[in-house]
């Protein structure tokens, strides 16, 4: 389909503003550019434009989801409501506190109730994503070991499992990377855990359940392990929506945590954004978070700073709207909501899983927590017919396909996280779409390699775009 | 109490016993009883109806300013309707990351345009998908800079208080430094910035408008800095680029910024929108997604994200940033804004914020007791003296709900006028002002 700049006519305008009011005033000519190269399209032309591309898009409201790590649950349209609600958008972020007690009180009081979700002691709502608290936490947990003397602490521990950007987070906080083999159930080998920590361990990072959709039954003695090591314990809440009101991370022994409101808060992922990745510490590092934070005195929310605050991550306090969201999500369904989300989190990827298992590989026997990953292996040995294939062929079912390729130490692997908000005819459908893609792979094998074969594009050509990168017109 | 969940009792049961599970508790054995959570100290789940009444309680204890002069990094900008309405579409909203291409072509299209956008307004040859904020985006930037023997960042005491602090941040567990260089008459100093270059430098940061209002020479700037051996990053406000001069013209390297006023609310501070953009030689160190055009198995036009040998998912720690989710949704509000204002409509909104902002300073600068800081050209924003006075002026215009500048100390105010504000508001500010400066 055309561009916006192929709508583009001279002198067609989309928006009016109002004349001006005073005498115009002509910066010098030194200062000006020559000319503005944007469209200029009419305000139909846009709507009709972004309405296509809309079409050309497929998100939770369009059908199942299943992407695995990405928590793609419904996104309640009362909370774009509130949202854009005079009283919160039309705020600056610099009007005297007196002004802003109404964002101030919502801030302070998901930062709590994040606190209480999590089993930690303090919360920062600044960092704008996943990664971005990442990196937050892990700055907490330098100057932790910084202001205890502890120099040498440089290195965290990644299992070999791990989500991308744990370790890229780690690398831009300073750290060294080491990577822990998973054992045969997919978790961390202590053994080799063992031999790897010691006095330059600054911490773990692990998501529990793991990215293999499994809980880690070791986890007491790994953070025994970590923890006499005189290292910390993080916690990358990617899938803390198997696990809410059911197992802390605090209880656990994790120090540090993030969450990502995008995922399991129930606020829309916006096709890449904005997210928002809070971090929870415990006791010890409050004093670290960055700053500004909020305190109450005398009935009256203040922005405080912190003289040992690792500093700001970020403007301002963060992704302030997508926490509004947050907030009334929790509000909405209260401690036992959420964990009747969590357990029917689990329940439907149970259920799926369940009915997948006698065609394809699961990792283990035992039941996954909010998502599991099939190995394609054996049917790619006997039918050529790759995740990817099959992943592509779901496409033409009208299903987003689950994360292909990961965790890396599962071959062929597909990651399914149905998510809680889908019922069990959406997941008896897609049971049977699997199960018939498992047999066209064995009739029609050559029709999936080309799959999809009824979207908008056929398979893009990735490497010519990688080689001759034509990023703009 | 609502919980968005669909399953009926009976279906849950049907679903337990094709697990082969007893309960829903089964399926947690692998939890100790240990470990196990006493029920959550929350409150309990409320109806839909019962939570708005508590949000817009909230959104009520803030106060909505009738006019607003504030800007210091998020300004208050006019939203066209055809902005709010095609952007709250559910498929962009409720989307993931565009890693399927073939059902994602809509999303990647608009990102492809957003980066031409971008491209369009800085002159750059390369944008990225979208940064957090600017200030995080002029950190990424300053890092990209970064080599084996050149490990100094300079920047000014003129940019955004904000982008200092979160450079402290992200250079402080990393071997290197950072120089804050003082400023004279509130822009860049040739004198100065020349004493703080040396072979160290590799990235030099300024901002266009900087954060007192006034325009820097970036093309000077960028002379020096390039002689030194050092690459210019400028962030430059994106309203502002629809008059002056493109950055690539005047020879940045990386322009980076933050899109907040282009469709974006002030939101108490976020989600705002970083944008970053950069000539086609550091192409391959840009953080972020990139979305490349191609051709699909028939030989039609496809997007796909590209240039993934520098993210996370693929290269781990070596990754040239950590980024994954950044902002795409504000991208997307942002190309709806620059493709409806279009170059006319643009240049049109700069106009009236340099206009309004002149007409305002000059006014102010009548009244007895009130002059500018600084002499030097402004866009939107400028700074008035006026001994001991800020707090009693805020607090008047505050009486009649008008948010004045931002208040630098007891004596210094920033002010900011954008295309919302008429002669008329600005006249009303001025008489309020002048009472209390009498």
């Amino acid at each position: 389909m055309k561009t916006i700049f192929e709508h583009s006519k001279v002198g067609n305008l989309a928006v009016t503003i109002r004349p001006l009011t005073v005498n115009e005033y002509k910066l010098d000519a030194n200062l000006l550019r020559d000319n503005l190269p944007l469209p200029e399209v009419s305000e139909v032309d846009i709507a009709r434009h972004y309405t296509a591309l809309s079409k050309r898009a497929f998100g939770v409201d369009d059908g199942f989801y299943p992407l695995g790590s990405c928590t793609m649950k419904y996104n309640p349209k009362l909370h774009e409501e509130i949202a854009t609600l005079s009283g919160f958008c039309n705020i600056h972020p610099l009007q005297s506190s007196d002004t802003t007690q109404g964002s101030m009180a919502v801030l302070s009081t998901l930062s709590t109730s994040l606190c209480e979700i999590t089993g930690m002691d303090g919360v920062t709502l600044q960092p704008c994503a996943g990664a971005h608290g990442e990196y937050t936490g892990l700055m907490l947990i330098g100057a932790y070991h910084s202001a205890r003397g502890d120099f040498h602490r440089t290195k965290i521990i990644v299992p070999d499992s791990a989500h991308g950007t744990n370790p890229a987070s780690a690398s831009m906080a300073g750290f060294e990377i080491i990577a822990v083999k998973s054992n045969e159930e997919k978790g961390v080998d202590l053994d080799e855990l063992r031999k790897l920590v010691g006095d330059d361990t600054a911490a773990l990072m692990l998501t529990n359940p793991t990215t293999l959709g499994l809980f880690e039954k070791n986890i007491e003695e790994i953070s025994k392990i970590v923890h006499e090591a005189g290292g910390l314990l993080y916690y990358d809440g990617a899938n803390l929506n198997a696990v809410m009101g059911i197992v802390r991370p605090g209880d656990m022994g994790f120090d540090v945590v993030h969450l990502n409101l995008h995922k399991t808060f129930a606020t829309p992922h916006g096709a890449g954004g904005p997210g928002s990745g809070p971090v929870g510490c415990k006791k010890e590092l409050i004093k670290f978070l960055p700053n500004p934070h909020i305190e109450k005195n005398d009935g009256k929310y203040e922005f405080v700073n912190s003289e040992e605050s690792i500093g700001k991550v970020t403007k301002f306090y963060g992704n302030f709207g997508v926490c509004v969201k947050a907030l009334a999500y929790i509000l909405t369904l209260g401690g036992n909501g959420l964990k009747e989300a969590s357990e029917n989190a689990v329940l439907n990827a149970n259920y799926m899983n369940a009915n997948l298992q006698d065609i394809f590989d699961t990792e283990t026997n035992r039941f996954c927590m909010h998502e599991f990953v099939l190995s394609l292996q054996k049917l790619k040995d006997e039918t050529g017919v790759s995740a990817m294939d099959v992943a592509k062929s779901m496409i033409d079912k009208h299903m987003h396909p689950p994360t292909m390729y990961f965790p890396m130490i599962v071959h062929e692997a597909l990651m399914f996280e149905p998510t809680e908000t889908e019922n069990k005819e959406t997941l008896d459908e897609a049971i049977q779409v699997m199960r018939d893609l498992f047999d066209d792979a064995h009739t029609k094998p050559e029709y999936l390699h080309s799959a999809p074969n009824n979207a908008v594009i056929k398979r893009p050509d990735e490497v010519r775009a990688a080689r001759n990168p034509i990023v703009k017109m | 109490m609502a919980n968005y969940l669909t399953n009926t009792n009976e279906e849950k049961k049907q679903m337990l016993e094709a697990i082969g599970a007893q309960s829903i508790n089964d399926l947690f054995c692998d939890i100790s009883s240990k470990l196990r959570a006493k029920p959550l100290c929350l409150s309990e789940g409320l109806s839909q109806q019962e939570v708005l009444d508590i949000m817009l309680a909230y959104a009520d204890q803030n106060k909505v300013y009738k006019k607003v002069f504030r800007g210091a990094g998020s300004y208050y900008h006019y939203i066209p309707s055809v902005v709010k309405n095609l952007s709250a579409r559910s498929e962009f909203l409720t989307a993931y990351t565009p890693y399927q291409a073939e059902m994602s072509q809509g999303i990647l299209q608009s990102i492809f345009e957003y980066q031409s956008l971008i491209c369009r307004l800085t002159g750059m040859e390369v944008s990225n998908a979208s940064h957090y904020s600017g200030a995080t985006a002029a950190v990424e930037a300053v890092l990209m800079c970064a080599e084996r023997k050149r490990n100094t960042v300079v920047v000014f005491d003129n940019v955004h208080p904000d982008t200092i602090e979160v450079m402290k941040t992200y250079l402080s567990r990393r071997e290197m430094v950072l120089d804050i260089v003082r400023t004279e008459n509130g822009v860049v100093d040739a004198d100065l910035l020349a004493n703080s270059l040396n072979d160290n430098v590799c990235a030099v940061y300024v901002e266009q408008p900087n954060f007192f209002g006034l325009l820097e020479n970036l093309s000077k700037i960028a002379e020096q800095v390039h002689s030194a051996g050092a690459k210019l990053v400028a962030g430059c406000n994106p309203i502002a680029l629809g008059l002056l001069k493109n950055p690539a013209e005047c020879g940045v390297d990386i322009a980076v910024g933050e899109a907040q006023p282009l469709g974006l609310p002030m939101n108490f501070g976020g989600p705002y929108l970083g944008y970053m953009a950069c000539t086609s030689k550091e192409m391959r160190k840009i953080p972020g997604r990139i979305v490349g055009q191609t051709l699909d198995a028939d030989g039609n036009v496809a997007y796909v994200l590209t240039l993934q040998a520098r993210e996370q998912h693929i290269r781990r720690e070596k990754a040239t940033s950590n980024i994954c989710s950044n902002e795409a949704h504000c991208a997307l509000i942002a190309s709806i804004y620059l493709s409806s204002m279009g170059s006319n409509g643009l240049k049109e909104v700069a106009t009236n914020c340099v206009s309004n902002a002149h007409y305002f300073a000059n006014e102010l600068s009548k009244i007895n007791g009130i002059t500018l800081k600084f002499g030097s050209e402004f866009f939107h924003e400028f700074i008035t003296v006026s001994k001991g006075n800020s707090k009693a002026i805020l607090s008047a215009l505050d009486k009649q709900g008008i948010l004045g500048g931002l208040a630098l100390n007891d004596d210094e105010i920033l002010w900011c006028a954008t295309e919302m504000c008429t002669k008329e508001d600005i006249d009303r500010v001025n008489e309020i002002v002048n009472e209390v400066a009498l």
